[in-house]
């Protein structure tokens, strides 16, 4: 008898096991389903970036949720690398979110070429998307023809400076690439760290890397360059690494620059004891957020000596899943086009940054961002990370840190850099 | 017959578990080391051995992660279970507050592998930085360095943060061995006129053979599978000086979505840890009076 109860019970813990062991679609059993017994309440997973800039998003989707009581929605957010990587693990282990943020170029249009992400083209058409959005940001979230993506925002990127370092050392900004270098040599005799660049991660350093590339090889090549269709072993790029390794030697960056954390770079700025930085039309509100004087602060385009004077720019976005259920996808477009709304963008204009939607108030307390905008309307290239596949930008920014660190000649990171080009082109052609 | 299958059923719930959570996504991932894919594209391309042929012989990355983790465990076995055996003799004698010291020097062991790379690389930081600022002070500002961003010292400084994290868990079971020796060889020792070094040596030691059994082994696999704190102070910079394994499997797999490179990774991992565990572990307790 006391056998048979053992057994009873093992039988009942191994079958339980299996049963938890099942998985499969849980949406029966989601408490969110449940809501009153009457009404089926949507639940969506929603991604979004984290830190500053991105506080609103959570009063925005209280505000979306209190206004579509059937729709639940269980908002994760991630730093930027943490953001990429993590969507990386959810795509191949099939646990996408509903609706996520991401970025244009080859961030963004993994998730389109793997079928992850649901074609909007038709409801962009039924909700006359071209009269919401910015024509270039549209653009920016199209693949192969097809819309893939809410446009959130379209930022453009330029040179910020302390008014106290350029004040004190009786500078205004530079109109030529010489006077730009003048003013860091300058800059460095009284004081100041002249450029506040963290390399961990590599990109924000590849921003000052890329104004280079434009600088000494002008926008056809820059262009031709991005979509691989130019030779990496070129003088444009020699020169730019050249003058990378240039600046380190001079002591034009932060100590440690190469590991150095871009947030902790910002930072430099924030303390007055750096003096120029590149960032995007984010940044005034990043200040605002942070507790600082957007007023202490202002921008000039990088002087590329190039016409047009392009800045690098990169669209935002919000992708839908293509696995989710109809519902989700309807309640996942639903609050994809709320936080992209005018009436939202309105409400936390102060923080939202460069928003994608046409129509919006221009927020004062970003003084800077019209201007930087405004830079990009003569033309612009893609951000250089957006731009080149993963592979080949990770192979840049090591190529960055070995030039900065003496392991390598900037001819070598070119060749280097080339040599993985080609590598890449050869084995996407097969 | 049923005495007989009774211990199978006991084991059956752990088993099913273990492999359903262990066996099977390893062996799988064993399988997707002879493919080249993205991890999400239908059609995968069967490679044969292509993937642990690029990591020997093309990859520039793969030689210097390999090496950081085999510099990584020898410091673990050599430093971190060194130190944890001379804390644990330290706070094994009768000493005032020993309980309060033990919690001490456990402490960072029980903190995220995160919040201790942030802590240390402040620490590190080339100009504010505590380890910067005391040299400074000291008259040694000649000695000062971006300590993460020089590639001959960022593997290390960031092993120094590990080893302060990671002392605990040696110690707590050294101490657990040392607990378990009784008195009597000692004193029987003591009156054969043995020094102090002569009784640890012919007694402590092999009597704590079978904790150091335990503590070579979840070292050796500690240092083989190092990840956070690395990713969080270097990010595997500067210039992939600091990458080590488990950092660049997770790189190749999830953010250049190379799952068949990151798999192949991955059991390098495994086979070195076997190649050098399972012997160990078979010398031993061959060996173990137990």
């Amino acid at each position: 008898m006391k056998r048979m109860l053992m057994l009873g019970l093992t039988l009942v813990m191994v079958a339980s096991l299996l049963a938890a062991c099942g998985g499969g679609n849980n949406s029966q059993s989601s408490p969110a389903n449940q809501a009153d017994g009457k009404q089926k309440k949507v639940s969506i997973a929603l991604w979004t970036l984290s830190g500053s800039g991105w506080e609103w998003v959570v009063e925005a989707v209280e505000q979306f949720q209190n206004e579509n009581p059937d729709i639940e929605v269980v908002h994760s957010s991630y730093a930027v690398d943490p953001m990429k990587e993590n969507l990386k693990v959810a795509a191949s282990s099939k646990t996408m979110p509903d609706i996520w943020f991401t970025w244009g170029g080859s961030l963004g249009s993994f998730y389109p070429e793997n079928g992850l992400a649901l074609d909007l083209s038709e409801i962009a058409e039924e909700h006359n998307y071209a009269e919401v959005y910015n024509k270039a940001a549209l653009d920016m979230s199209t693949f192969n023809g097809k819309l893939y993506g809410i446009p959130m925002r379209l930022n453009a990127l330029s040179m910020w400076y302390t008014k106290e370092a350029y004040e004190a050392t009786n500078l205004q900004p530079p109109a030529t690439f010489a006077e730009f270098e003048e003013q860091l040599e300058i800059l460095k005799n009284a004081g100041y760290i002249p450029l506040a660049f963290g390399s961990k991660g590599g990109w924000h350093t590849m921003r000052l890397a890329e104004l280079l590339i434009e600088h000494y090889g002008g926008p056809e090549l820059h262009d031709q360059l991005l979509s691989l269709s130019a030779s990496w072993d070129n003088e444009a790029v020699i020169q730019t690494f050249a003058k990378l390794k240039e600046y380190t030697d001079k002591e034009y960056f932060p100590k440690g620059y190469v590991s150095l954390d871009p947030e902790e770079a910002q930072n430099l700025m924030y303390q007055k004891k750096a003096a120029i930085i590149n960032e995007g039309t984010w940044f005034d509100s990043s200040i605002i957020t942070s507790g600082f004087d957007v007023n202490d602060f202002g921008v000039f385009k990088f002087p590329t000596e190039q016409s047009p004077v392009r800045p690098s720019v990169f669209a935002e976005m919000l992708q839908i899943s293509a696995d989710a259920s109809p519902e989700k996808q309807a309640a996942a477009i639903k609050l994809g086009e709320y936080l992209t709304s005018v009436e939202v963008i309105n409400q936390f204009v102060d923080v939202y940054g460069s928003p994608a939607t046409l129509n919006v108030n221009t927020s004062e307390a970003n003084p800077h961002m019209k201007e930087i905008l405004d830079s990009a309307s003569d033309g612009a290239f893609q951000i250089m990370d957006q731009a080149l596949p993963q592979q080949l930008i990770q192979k840049w920014f090591e190529a960055q840190d070995r030039v900065a660190l003496g392991d390598w000649t900037p001819q070598q990171a070119a060749q280097e850099m080339d040599k993985a080009v080609q590598e890449y082109v050869s084995k996407n052609s097969q | 017959m049923f005495t007989k299958v009774k211990p199978w059923l006991y084991l059956l719930p752990a088993l099913i578990i273990y492999l359903t959570v262990i066996c099977f996504p390893s062996l799988y991932s064993l399988y997707l080391s002879f493919f080249e894919w993205n991890g999400v594209a239908p059609d995968r391309k069967f490679v044969g051995l292509d993937n642990y042929v690029y990591l020997f012989t093309k990859d520039t990355v793969f030689p210097t992660a390999l090496s950081n983790n085999l510099q990584w465990m020898l410091g673990s076995l050599v430093l971190m279970m060194g130190l944890g055996l001379a804390l644990a003799l330290m706070l094994n004698k009768r000493l005032k507050g020993r309980t309060w010291f033990r919690g001490i020097f456990y402490f960072p062991y029980v903190l995220s592998g995160i919040v201790v790379a942030m802590v240390w690389t402040w620490m590190y930081n080339p100009t504010q930085g505590f380890f910067n600022k005391v040299l400074e002070l000291v008259g040694l500002e000649s000695w000062t360095q971006a300590w993460l961003a020089e590639p001959k010292f960022a593997l290390y400084a960031v092993f120094l943060a590990a080893l302060w994290q990671g002392v605990g868990q040696p110690l707590v079971l050294f101490i657990a061995g040392l607990s378990s020796i009784p008195d009597d060889p000692y004193e029987a020792a003591f009156i054969d006129g043995a020094s102090k070094f002569q009784s640890f040596y012919y007694i402590t030691l092999p009597l704590l053979r079978e904790t150091f059994v335990i503590v070579v082994a979840t070292t050796m696999i500690g240092a083989m599978k190092v990840y956070d704190i690395v990713y969080a102070m270097t990010g595997g910079g500067p210039a992939e000086s600091t990458q080590v394994l488990s950092s660049l499997m997770y790189y190749q797999t999830f953010r250049y979505a190379n799952i068949g490179i990151g798999s192949a990774i991955s059991w390098v991992l495994v086979l070195i840890v076997m190649i050098v565990l399972i012997p160990y572990v078979y010398y031993t307790t061959k060996r173990s009076h137990v």
